[in-house]
């Protein structure tokens, strides 16, 4: 991941401190763990930071695209602190339950962005080594990295005003 | 007291019914979404309704009002990441009987769930 010459828009700005606070809650709340957020960087790439992701779209005032990515060890963690059930591989419960913290993460963050009026998608899941991502045409999405006691994992985001 | 619990996620669907064990409360039925909610609704007798609000095929608001189109009184409490000011008066609006935003503690689902399950003697 390189920094961009391209600017970041003031939407996506706009969002990385409500992103930071909703997975903040999230983990708290849901996983009982706080995250310690080791990167903030520009994306110049379609390539998200870990092998498993879940793409929220966000539509309304701004339309853009939310993703959560987690190392399978991180993801294999969230299940067992979510349903106490103990995965070795990437099925079923895995990608439901990193559906729904990420839909927990970006439905906290868009309450935090009242005025735009955003709607969230249902998640979708990607997995597999190098799998990529595609922001809608001119969106220069963030990528916020972080470390935590169930593994690493990062919240990218990217977004553009409508009209 | 039977429980409907409608969540298009299976684990939330789960951590409910935990939160609902720990009351004593077994008899739960599950959908994963507003139709399949509705149609149980529908084919079954429940005394409490948790559901969600972003689903496919039928969304929680709409699936709120076919309930009280049903049932005006049955306890309808939606959990969900909708905690907007103006999502949570549509839902007052629609007849939701209490919220739960996601995310919640433990603590907090359970203190929603005692306020509604009469427990089993």
């Amino acid at each position: 991941m390189t920094t961009t010459t391209r600017p970041v828009s003031e939407l996506t700005a706009a969002i990385v401190n409500p992103l930071m606070s909703a997975t903040n809650d999230v983990f708290s709340m849901m996983l009982g763990c706080k995250p310690t957020r080791n990167g903030l960087s520009l994306k110049s790439n379609l390539v998200p930071s870990h092998d498993l992701s879940a793409v929220i779209g966000v539509t309304g005032k701004a339309v853009g695209t939310i993703v959560f990515s987690v190392a399978r060890e991180t993801a294999f963690a969230i299940v067992d602190r979510m349903l106490g059930m103990e995965v070795t591989e990437i099925n079923t419960e895995v990608r439901d339950a990193v559906g729904e913290v990420t839909n927990m993460i970006a439905g906290a963050a868009k309450a935090k962005l009242e005025s735009l009026n955003l709607s969230i998608s249902i998640p979708n899941i990607v997995s597999g080594v190098g799998h990529e991502v595609h922001y809608p045409t001119g969106i220069v999405p963030i990528c916020l990295s972080f470390q935590s006691e169930i593994g690493p994992f990062s919240v990218e985001a990217g977004f553009s005003p409508v009209g | 007291m039977r429980v409907l619990v409608v969540d298009d996620s299976a684990t939330m669907r789960n951590i409910i019914k935990r939160g609902l064990g720990t009351l004593n409360v077994t008899t739960v039925s599950e959908a994963s979404d507003g139709v399949q909610g509705l149609n149980q609704f529908k084919g079954g007798t429940f005394d409490l309704v948790l559901s969600d609000w972003n689903m496919p095929n039928m969304d929680g608001l709409q699936f709120l009002k076919e309930v009280r189109q049903l049932d005006s009184k049955i306890p309808f409490i939606m959990v969900t990441t909708e905690g907007e000011r103006a999502r949570v008066v549509s839902a007052i609006e629609a007849g939701v009987s209490d919220y739960l935003v996601k995310p919640f503690t433990v603590d907090a689902l359970k203190a929603k769930l005692e306020k509604w399950v009469s427990v089993p003697t």
